[in-house]
């Protein structure tokens, strides 16, 4: 007797209308966001970054901001103030 | 409106079972094969649409639908009236407040535990009282299981993939009580969270596994607490988060033979429930070396009385009680109550 199972997984949603940010061919004269996850030593690992970044590009600025909590999402305003300010941003957590 | 997730054939029952295993869709036990039709009785037994959306995860962008909770269901081995105790779960997990997608994937390995109160308790035939953690129950055994599914097929949670728990804990595959209303002198988890006594409701709560309070011979309700409260300050699971404390009919009876009324249960842990900064520091629970004042300095677990919520579950014989601390460290993650309707 055959019979027939239904799939019980879901995948993510298309983010319908959302693109992928446009993709910055160098760093030079860009302003570069630091997204600190709130994890222990996820600020080291990031100005490390800054330190490597700095190095090899001329970077306009630098903006530094940090979840308030790695639990839980970044809030719409820290996200929307990113999109607004930067051309590139790292996130990291450091656990 | 018809069902719309995929099909796939299958030669028969036993091969059904083992393609579920060869495709990744189990806890790592065997599950009922979720055919269309019954996937359609649960459906109708929630009174649902199989399109209606009963989660959104952000995080993921994942939305789930009453029919993938029915598939869950079925294969968690649910019976079609469990339908509306966990659709009232998964809502109450959708709450911003219990920060779903943190919950589910933390190193932290918590599990959701799910209280059930009111009368839908002797409907579905939950167990309260003896072995109340344990296994023999099918409302229990199966609805818990079944968050795990939703989390595991439905969320993404697959460990080692998006679940990253460093140990995890066996109520990852199910982890499902009652509270013993009958043996609760004082309002019940429910009533003290909002609802009215005659409503049934879940609440669900990102947390460890039960710490054992075992207090066989103090007799007095200073005992149970003292005892309580220390488990509560074990330096292992200190934190400013909730705690939930499931109270054995033998302490309340000592409770409340000795006048302890709830709000002065949950007072008396919470003023217990403490620890030094210097203790804490030479545990590793806070950072830097102990420093002059550091040995006279409290810290409570909680932020007040209000954060310890009391439970009564279990069998009539053993001054045993069990602590629950919240998976969440502060206010990341915290217990949320609906009503199931």
């Amino acid at each position: 007797m055959t019979i027939k199972i239904l799939d019980p997984t879901v995948s993510a949603e298309e983010s319908a209308g959302i693109a992928v940010a446009k993709r910055v061919a160098d760093l030079d004269g860009k302003v570069l966001g630091l997204l600190h996850n709130g994890k222990v030593n996820g600020d080291r690992l990031l100005e490390l970054v800054r330190e490597q970044l700095g190095a090899r590009y001329r970077l306009r600025e630098i903006v530094v901001v940090q979840k308030p909590s790695a639990s839980r999402v970044a809030e719409d305003a820290v996200l929307d103030r990113l999109a607004r300010d930067c051309d590139a941003v790292v996130t990291a957590i450091g656990d | 409106m018809a069902l719309t997730a995929a099909e796939h054939e299958v030669t028969g029952w036993a091969e059904a079972v083992e393609a579920y295993f060869e495709r990744g869709w189990t806890d790592g036990l065997p599950v009922v094969p979720a055919t269309a039709e019954a996937v359609q009785s649960f459906l109708d037994a929630a009174g649902r649409k199989p399109g209606d959306v009963v989660l959104r995860e952000a995080t993921r962008r994942r939305s789930i639908t009453a029919e993938k909770v029915a598939i869950n269901a079925v294969m968690a081995g649910c019976r079609a009236d469990y339908m509306p105790v966990l659709l009232a779960a998964l809502e109450a997990m959708a709450d911003p407040a219990f920060t779903l997608h943190g919950a589910i994937t933390s190193t932290g390995g918590s599990a959701t535990l799910v209280v059930v109160n009111g009368p839908i308790r002797h409907r579905l035939g939950f167990n309260a009282g003896g072995n109340v953690f344990g296994p023999g129950w099918r409302a229990n055994a199966t609805i818990g299981r079944a968050i795990r599914l939703v989390t595991l097929n439905c969320l993404g949670a697959q460990p080692g993939l998006l679940d990253r728990s460093t140990q995890g804990h066996p109520g990852k595959y199910t982890y499902c009580i009652a509270e013993l209303e009958e043996e609760n002198p004082w309002t019940p988890l429910h009533v003290d969270r909002g609802l009215r006594r005659e409503a049934s409701a879940v609440t669900v709560y990102a947390s460890e596994a039960p710490h054992n309070v075992l207090s066989h011979y103090g007799e007095s309700a200073e005992a149970v607490i003292v005892a309580i409260a220390d488990t509560m300050a074990s330096l292992g699971s200190f934190s400013p988060g909730e705690s939930f404390v499931v109270l054995a009919p033998e302490h309340v009876q000592i409770l409340a033979r000795d006048g302890w009324t709830k709000p002065r249960i949950r007072e008396g842990l919470y003023a217990r429930a403490r620890r030094t900064r210097a203790d804490l520091k030479r545990g590793g629970k806070l950072a830097g070396a102990v420093e002059p004042g550091d040995e006279a300095q409290w810290v409570h677990r909680g932020h007040g009385p209000e954060d310890v919520h009391i439970v009564v579950a279990g069998g009539g014989a053993g001054g045993h009680s069990a602590f629950i601390p919240s998976w969440s460290r502060d206010r990341n993650s915290l217990a949320v109550t609906r009503e199931i309707r």
